[in-house]
Formats: structure tokens, C-alpha cells, sequence
């Protein structure tokens, strides 16, 4: 007998009208749902996110069906990725039977369920049900009974698990019962191959058929209603983000990474800048609301939230939601909370891990915005004080613009104001030029360029801070008027290429700059000095140390460039313990997002955090790779108690510490010569 | 109402100072200028004035300078001035403090202001003598080194920083000038809407020449930096030892552990 079942048994092709219609409302009443939605997020500004739409969709279905960015937190990453396969294929699959009963039978007379396929079919589907049930029940257990701290559970929680569960519950009774009528004696062999519906086969086999007859109609009904109710429910609760999500996917953020709208301050007639009410963000902004499902990840990894600080971004986002669907007219400003705005540090661990694709960093800054150029407000007096600085200064110390040069008296550098030709222009940035101890690490890069022969040029007093504090402060204005400044400058001269210590300076003129009409290949040091080293331009003679490595923000989530700076420790001797969090997960030190230029007066802090971790690892030394981390984590080992236990060093300082003496050099390129030649 | 904030452009007291070729002022070139710290207050007080009258006071912002002044005109505008007056004058700093008043003076005299704020004095030179020598030559009431001010139906109250650390409350009359001291007030940050207005404010330009009538009473003879003295010390070793060293150096050295 070849393997197949009857659609429709017991319940009869008398069904499908009804069925059809309920179907129709349920689709209707998500539409509807989806459709009101949808004019709250059109009170956003216009904002373009389907472009390039084929790398878009690509985009979509790797993250959907791959789950990539749910599977990034293992455990429930796995869990909810499983349940989420296993309903996939019970869907497919209850799509395939609609094909063949509603469509190729009728019509074309063609069976897909039967034989091998359906054998088959019976198996997987099965399973598939039997993983997704196992994966519910132990998120359920994480999330009602586990408690994870900081996990919001609300009333759409308990109608999500008990909805599912039930669907999946009536599932297997209308099988198992059908099974027990059909299959269990006539069939057994087909009934093997569905072991969870034999299993509940086996409870009813006693029962006479009348009997499973009815029990089989009262449960094929329960389970189709109970699914029409969940399509019918899906916008109207946390459902939503069986589409909202993914669609979140394709509507992704294109640009490189850390882009921040640039604003044109030249149009006429505009006089609101930054985010005071929700309708001055994107509908993207709005929408993002709706695709956050609570997982709270990015409040987990949240540095200020992590310390104590009143900032969750998690928080962030769905008040913007609120705030758009309950009073759009509101001040969002106000309601979200200037404590809030000002705790963040940009440091977009919210934003690398969020398995929804959420910007939670550029809502902050539009605030922000707001708060600068629309009421003066800064986060304090210092901070007031610190752009006015760089106003009149161009650094954010109020030290003397003459003397940025300073530190570079009688090493081999020259200043592109005297014409020189050089091979890289060494953009310095305020903290190497005028901070005594990131004056070492300039020194110290410099060395690195003379040992390999590259030619160095820096603007001397003629260089302004890049603007990037003022620009995650919100202060757009006056970071566009010092970038122009720059611009105009670095345009005048003959550059190639620019070499930056500090990775804000890199973020900021590699990419922020573009904007404003730079194009040059910027490059943070440690990329530039491990190309060298592979490249045999610079020999590192290793000298064996232990270490620990701190990823800046704006290198590691922003730039990508994980790897580098260790295959550099490594050639240079170093032994690597890994901090817990390593590399795209990495701690912030607590000074981006302007922050390094404010006091730290709400809950406890972020650079002794960090330091503690570094501490934990066990390594007496701590590499970091940034002017701002490093200032925090010689803050941070004095008042953490970690003096005589833990030393930070710039990466430039120990790479600079191990250049082969010239005459080990030179001896050296002799033997690889002489090899070459042989 | 009719307001008048004199302020002035001073290099920023971090730069580093050299001489200038007649050697009575200092070397413009790498000096990074910025508005008179107590000009800030001036212009906050008059902008809070004016908000607090619901707008209707006119505020003119005058300097005298080069054209680098025209900057701080513009940031003094984009806090909430209505017009600027730039005296123009490229040797300035050859004017005593006398000659800047009555240039002042002259042009004020002509406009029937009702209140005048200046800063109690300039970062760079420092004389303090402008504001109320003005007051003298217009006839106006003046309150020197403002804490506090209030202004209430054509009187203000004013509170002054006195000597040893306390305070004075004054009342006067319009017309009158006042001269503002650091706690006056937090001066605002301008915003973007405002600095975009600002660039398009009036700048009136006159002519130093224009105005001066008279020569200058003082001359600057010289300026030098003070001869170098010696240098700070540092006291090492235990904390008990330091503090033995501390104590000793307090008496040898200096009058505050002496009994009255």
C-alpha cells in the first residue's frame, strides 16, 4: 500500500469554505492591524531604506533563515533559532498540504503527499514539531522560572508561550488521534515514522472509532482556530516581530559602519536640528520600536548601564515607540531624560549585538542634537568649557593652537607647512599632541616609522581637533566648522595617505569627512605598522610577555580591526589572556561619545569596570590602542586599586620597545639576501 | 528700552604672548582670540533683561578692534544681541583707557541708551577704567563689579563684589551703566538657530577717527614679561618629614602662621 493520508479525513471537504473564510478574517484582521502601524511610522521623516534592494533581500534571508544574529547569545540563541526552524517547516509544510488539497488535486488531479516524499514528509514534520515544543518549553523555563535579570516579561509574554505551546499541543492530539484511527493497525509502518503522534496514538487506542472520530473533529478544530487566532493576534502583540524583524533585515542601515547623517547646514529656512519630538526622527526610528523584542542584549552589554547609569538602550528605543503610538506630539527629549542621552558613550555594543538590526546610537546623537544647537545644553559646565576650547583652540585643554606642534621638537618628523615630502601625513590628534603620556605613543609611532624607513609628515600647529567629540555630543555645527578647517588644509597639501593614532580621529576622517568632501586613505596605526611587518618593511624582535588586550570601540565594532593588533603582540612576544569581553564583544572604557570630556557623576565607573576585568585576566599588562582608553585606564588602575598589579601601555609603546637594533637589521637582510641568492 | 553691551576681543589667556616690534603690547600673530570672559556676562545679563521684558529692549553690541572683533560681535549677536557697532581700529592698543571711553561715549551719546553693561574689566590689559569713565561722560548712574542684578519699572538693584569677600546692594536710576564681575550669571551657549540669525544681524562699521577727539592721558612706556623667579618646589620624602619642611617654609617664608 503506498504511504499517503487523506486530507480532509474525518472532517470533510464540506470544511474548506469555512475554513477559507475564517482564514480570510484572520488575514484581515493582521492586515488591518499591520496597516494602523503603519501610518504611526509614516509620522517619520522620509528616509530611503530600499535601495539596493537585491543585496537587501539577500541580507534578509540570511539573517532570517540563518538566524545569524539570534545564534550570536548561544543558549537562548539556539533555542529560539530551533523553535524557530521547527514552525518554518510545520508552515512549509501546512502549505503543502493546502497545494495539494485546495489546488493540484482539484485541478490537476496531482498527489505530492504520497510514497517516499511523504514518508518523509511525515518524519520531518513531526520532529519539526516535537523540536519546536522542547525549544518553547525551555524558553519558557528560562523566562518564567530562570528569571534572566533585566528580562521584561509582560502579558504578551504568557499569550506568545501559551498560545504556541497550545498550538503545537492540538497539533500532535489531531494527529495522534487521526493516527489511531487510520494508522496505528492498517498502517503501522507509515506510523512509525510520526514517533511523537504514535506515541499519543497509543494513549487513544483503546477508544473505539466513533469515538476518535469525534475527539479527532473537536481537536483538528481547536488547533485551526487556535492558529487563526494567532494570525488574527500578530500586530497586536510582540508576535509582530514574526515580520517587523525581519523585515528590519531589509531595511538595514547600508552605509559604512558608525555613518551619521551629516546635516546640511547651508539650507535656507531650516530651524530645527536633532530629535525634540518624534516626528523630527526617520519612520526608521519609529519602526525600530516594533522590531525590538525585549531580549535585552543590548542593555546587557550597555556600559552605562553595566555601572549603574540611567541609560538602557533597550529602554530608548521602545519609548520612542510609546511615545509615537501613545502621544506623538509629546517632547521626546524630555521624556526619555537628559541623564539618559548624555550616559551614552557611543560605544555601539547595543547596536553590534541587537539581533533585531536596531540603531539604538544614532537616535541618541539626533537627541542630542536637539539638545545642543536647539537649547545650549551640554551634559556640564566642563564639557561647555571643553568645546569652547576647542572653538577658540582647536583642542578641547584650551592649550595655546601654537604650541600643538610641540611635542615633535627634535624627532624625525617633518611639518607640511614647510613643504616636505613625506610618504604618510601622521594626523595627531589632540590627545598625543598636548597629553604628556599619549605624547609617548606619538613618540613611540614615530620610531616605528623611522625603523621602517617611512617618511613622516604631520600639520603641526596647523591641526584641530577632528571634531569628533563635539559630533557624538551633538554638536554638529561647530564639528563641521572645525572639520572644514581640516579639510581645507589637508586638501592643500599633497597627502596620500593619512596614518591616525587615535581611533576617533580614524572614524571621523576616513568616513565622517567624505561628507564634507575629503577622500583620502586613512589608516589607524596598528593596521598601517602590521602591513609592514608582514610585509618585511619592519622587523619586530619578539621579546616574550604576557598581555591583555583591550578592543577600542571605535577599532574593534567600528573598524572591524580585531586581529591586527594581536598578530602584532604576537610577533612582538606577546602572550595573550583574553578578557572575557574580547573583540566585537568588548567593554567600553567609558570616554567615547564626547564623555571623555565630562565628569563622571551618576552611578560608579566605567574605566575601573574595565580595569577590574583586565585585572581578572591575570596579566600584568594591558594593551590598548587608543589615546582616549588609555588616559581612562591609567585613571582607572589609581582609583581602582590597581597600582603594582596591572600596567596599561599603548600598543605603539611595546612594538616600539622591540625594533630589531639596526645592526641585527642589517646583519639579518644580509643573510636573507645571501639566501635569496642561494 | 534701549541697551548698549560694550565688549571686547581679547586673545585667549592660554596663548602663548611674545612682544611686539614697538614693544608696548603683545605680538598678535599665533594668539587665539576669544570674547572678554567679563563681557560674557554683560551680554548674558542684557539678554536675560531683555527676555525678561518680554522682548522689547534693543540690544546693540559694540567693539572696538580690527576686524578680527567682528567675531565676538557675531557670538555676542548669536546670544541674543539685535545689532552690532564695530568701531574699527587697528591700533587699538595704543589708546589708553581714556580715549576708548570717550569714543564710546561719543558714539552712546548720540543714541539715548537707557542701561550700558560692560565687563568690570578687559582680560589683557585689564585697566577697568572704561566702563566708568563712559558712565562720567554720559552722565549715567554706574555700578562697578555686578554679583546680582534685578530690574524692576526703571530701577535696578544691583549686588557688588566688594572687598574681602563682601557684598554691596546698590539701587539706580535709569540711565546707568553697569560693569559685570565672574557669578553674575552662567553666560549661554548660542544655538544654531540663533548663530544662523546672528550672521545676518547688522554690523554698523565706523571709523575710529570718527569718534576720538581726544589725545591719550596715559602713554604705555614699556612691556615685559616679570623677571623669572625661582621655581615651585616640591617637597618629597615621608609625610611626616614633608610636612615638618611645609611648616617651616610657611614660617620662614610667609605671614600666615604668624599671630595676628
Amino acid at each position: 500500500m503506498e504511504a499517503t493520508r487523506e486530507i480532509y479525513w474525518n472532517v470533510g471537504h464540506g470544511v474548506v469554505l469555512p475554513m477559507y473564510l475564517i482564514t480570510l478574517i484572520a488575514l484581515a484582521a493582521c492586515g488591518y492591524g499591520f496597516w494602523q502601524r503603519i501610518g504611526v511610522y509614516r509620522q517619520g521623516r522620509e528616509l530611503n531604506r530600499l535601495d539596493n534592494l537585491g543585496e537587501r533581500v539577500v541580507l534578509m534571508a540570511q539573517n532570517l533563515f540563518g538566524q545569524l544574529k539570534v545564534l550570536r547569545v548561544t543558549v537562548p540563541g539556539i533555542a529560539h533559532a530551533s523553535f524557530f526552524w521547527g514552525f518554518t517547516v510545520l508552515f512549509i509544510g501546512t502549505l503543502l498540504v493546502m497545494a495539494q488539497a485546495d489546488f493540484t488535486q482539484p485541478l490537476f488531479d496531482l498527489v505530492i503527499l504520497k510514497g517516499t516524499f511523504y514518508k518523509f514528509y511525515s518524519l520531518v514534520l513531526d520532529l519539526a514539531g516535537l523540536a519546536a515544543l522542547i525549544m518553547l518549553l525551555g524558553l519558557a523555563l528560562r523566562r518564567f522560572l530562570v528569571r534572566p535579570q533585566g528580562l521584561k516579561t509582560t502579558r504578551d509574554d504568557y499569550l506568545m508561550h501559551a498560545l504556541l505551546i497550545a498550538i503545537i499541543l492540538t497539533g500532535f492530539l489531531a494527529e495522534g488521534i487521526r493516527i489511531a484511527a487510520t494508522e496505528l493497525r492498517q498502517n503501522p509502518e507509515l506510523a512509525r515514522l510520526s514517533p511523537v503522534g504514535l506515541l499519543v496514538a497509543n494513549l487513544f487506542a483503546s477508544l473505539d472509532g466513533q469515538s476518535l472520530r469525534e475527539m479527532h473533529r473537536l481537536w483538528w478544530w481547536g488547533h485551526f482556530l487556535l492558529v487563526m487566532g494567532f494570525i488574527a493576534v500578530i500586530p497586536w502583540s510582540k508576535f509582530r516581530h514574526l515580520f517587523t524583524t525581519p523585515a528590519n533585515y531589509l531595511f538595514t542601515d547600508l552605509r559604512e559602519k558608525g555613518a551619521i547623517a551629516t546635516i546640511n547646514l547651508e539650507e535656507e529656512g531650516v530651524e530645527q536640528f536633532g530629535a525634540d519630538k518624534v516626528t523630527d526622527l526617520s519612520w526608521k526610528d519609529i519602526y525600530d520600536a516594533d522590531a525590538c523584542t525585549s531580549c535585552k542584549r543590548c542593555q546587557d552589554r550597555c556600559p552605562a548601564w553595566n555601572t549603574e547609569k540611567p541609560l538602557s538602550p533597550m529602554n530608548v528605543v521602545q519609548q520612542i515607540g510609546e511615545v509615537a503610538f501613545g502621544k506623538p506630539q509629546a517632547n521626546l527629549v524630555e521624556t526619555v531624560g537628559q541623564d539618559v542621552l548624555w550616559s551614552c558613550t557611543t560605544c555601539r555594543a547595543c547596536q553590534e549585538v541587537c539581533p533585531a538590526d536596531i540603531e539604538h546610537v544614532n537616535k541618541i546623537i539626533e537627541m542630542r542634537r536637539n539638545l545642543v544647537l536647539m537649547q545650549g545644553e551640554f551634559p556640564g559646565e566642563e564639557v561647555m568649557a571643553a568645546v569652547d576650547n576647542v572653538e577658540v583652540n582647536g583642542n578641547p585643554f584650551g592649550m595655546a593652537y601654537a604650541s600643538r606642534g610641540d611635542w615633535s621638537q627634535g624627532l624625525q618628523v617633518q611639518q607640511l607647512c614647510d613643504g616636505a615630502e613625506v610618504d604618510i601625513l601622521y594626523f595627531v590628534g589632540c590627545y598625543a599632541s598636548f597629553d604628556k603620556r599619549n605624547q609617548e605613543v606619538a613618540r613611540s609611532f614615530l620610531k616605528i616609522c623611522k625603523a621602517a624607513g617611512v617618511r613622516v609628515g604631520i600639520l603641526g600647529k596647523e591641526e584641530k581637533c577632528c571634531g569628533e567629540p563635539l559630533r557624538k555630543l551633538g554638536n554638529e555645527y561647530l564639528y563641521q566648522m572645525t572639520a572644514q578647517e581640516n579639510i581645507e588644509l589637508i586638501k592643500g597639501y599633497q597627502v596620500k595617505k593619512i596614518v591616525t593614532t587615535c581611533p576617533h580621529c580614524l572614524n571621523t576622517l576616513g568616513r565622517d569627512y567624505r561628507d564634507l568632501g575629503l577622500d583620502i586613505d586613512v589608516e589607524h596605526y596598528t593596521v598601517f605598522i602590521d602591513r609592514l611587518m608582514k610585509g618585511g618593511s619592519l622587523r619586530i624582535e619578539a621579546q616574550q610577555f604576557d598581555y591583555t588586550y583591550h578592543d577600542s570601540c571605535y577599532l574593534g565594532r567600528y573598524k572591524d580591526v580585531i586581529q591586527e593588533p594581536r598578530d602584532l603582540m604576537g610577533a612582538a612576544g606577546g602572550r595573550i589572556s583574553e578578557m572575557e569581553r574580547s573583540g566585537y564583544e568588548s567593554f567600553c572604557c567609558g570616554a567615547g561619545g564626547g564623555r571623555i570630556l565630562a565628569e563622571e557623576k551618576l552611578g560608579s565607573r566605567i574605566n575601573v569596570k574595565r580595569v577590574k576585568m583586565a585585572e581578572a585576566t591575570g596579566a600584568p599588562l594591558l594593551v590598548s590602542n587608543c589615546p582616549f582608553c588609555l588616559t581612562m585606564f591609567e585613571d582607572g588602575i589609581k582609583t581602582g586599586d590597581c597600582e603594582g598589579k596591572l600596567q596599561v601601555r599603548d600598543l605603539a609603546e611595546v612594538v616600539a620597545e622591540r625594533l630589531e637594533p639596526p645592526l641585527v637589521r642589517c646583519l639579518n637582510n644580509l643573510e636573507s639576501n645571501a639566501r635569496r641568492e642561494v | 528700552m534701549k541697551i548698549l553691551v560694550c565688549i571686547k576681543q581679547v586673545p585667549d589667556m592660554e596663548s602663548r604672548f611674545k612682544l611686539n616690534s614697538e614693544g608696548t603690547w603683545y605680538d598678535e600673530n599665533d594668539l587665539a582670540f576669544r570674547m572678554n570672559e567679563y563681557d560674557e556676562y554683560a551680554v548674558e545679563q542684557a539678554v536675560q533683561l531683555k527676555e525678561q521684558l518680554g522682548g522689547e529692549p534693543e540690544i546693540t553690541i559694540l567693539s572696538i578692534g580690527p576686524n578680527r572683533v567682528v567675531e565676538a560681535i557675531k557670538k555676542a549677536l548669536a546670544m541674543g544681541g539685535d545689532r552690532g557697532v564695530h568701531i574699527q581700529d587697528d591700533k587699538y592698543y595704543q589708546k589708553d583707557p581714556w580715549q576708548i571711553a570717550q569714543a564710546i561715549a561719543a558714539y552712546a551719546g548720540t543714541q539715548n541708551y537707557d542701561l550700558i553693561f560692560t565687563g568690570m574689566q578687559s582680560q589683557d590689559r585689564g585697566s577697568a577704567q572704561v566702563g566708568v569713565t563712559i558712565a562720567e561722560e554720559l552722565g549715567f548712574a554706574c555700578a562697578t563689579t555686578l554679583v546680582g542684578f534685578a530690574y524692576d519699572s526703571g530701577t535696578i538693584t544691583v549686588k557688588r563684589e566688594l572687598e574681602g569677600g563682601s557684598k554691596g546692594v546698590a539701587k539706580l536710576k535709569l540711565p546707568a551703566l553697569v560693569t559685570c564681575q565672574l557669578g553674575l550669571n552662567t553666560p549661554r551657549y548660542p544655538t544654531l538657530p540663533n548663530i544662523m540669525k546672528a550672521k545676518k544681524k547688522e554690523i554698523l562699521a565706523l571709523p575710529m577717527a570718527d569718534l576720538l577727539k581726544e589725545t591719550e592721558l596715559t602713554a604705555t612706556e614699556k612691556m615685559y614679561p616679570p623677571a623669572k623667579r625661582g621655581g615651585g618646589i616640591v617637597i618629597e620624602g615621608e609625610l611626616a618629614s614633608q610636612l615638618d619642611r611645609l611648616v617651616g617654609i610657611l614660617k620662614d617664608k610667609t605671614t600666615v602662621l604668624r599671630a595676628a
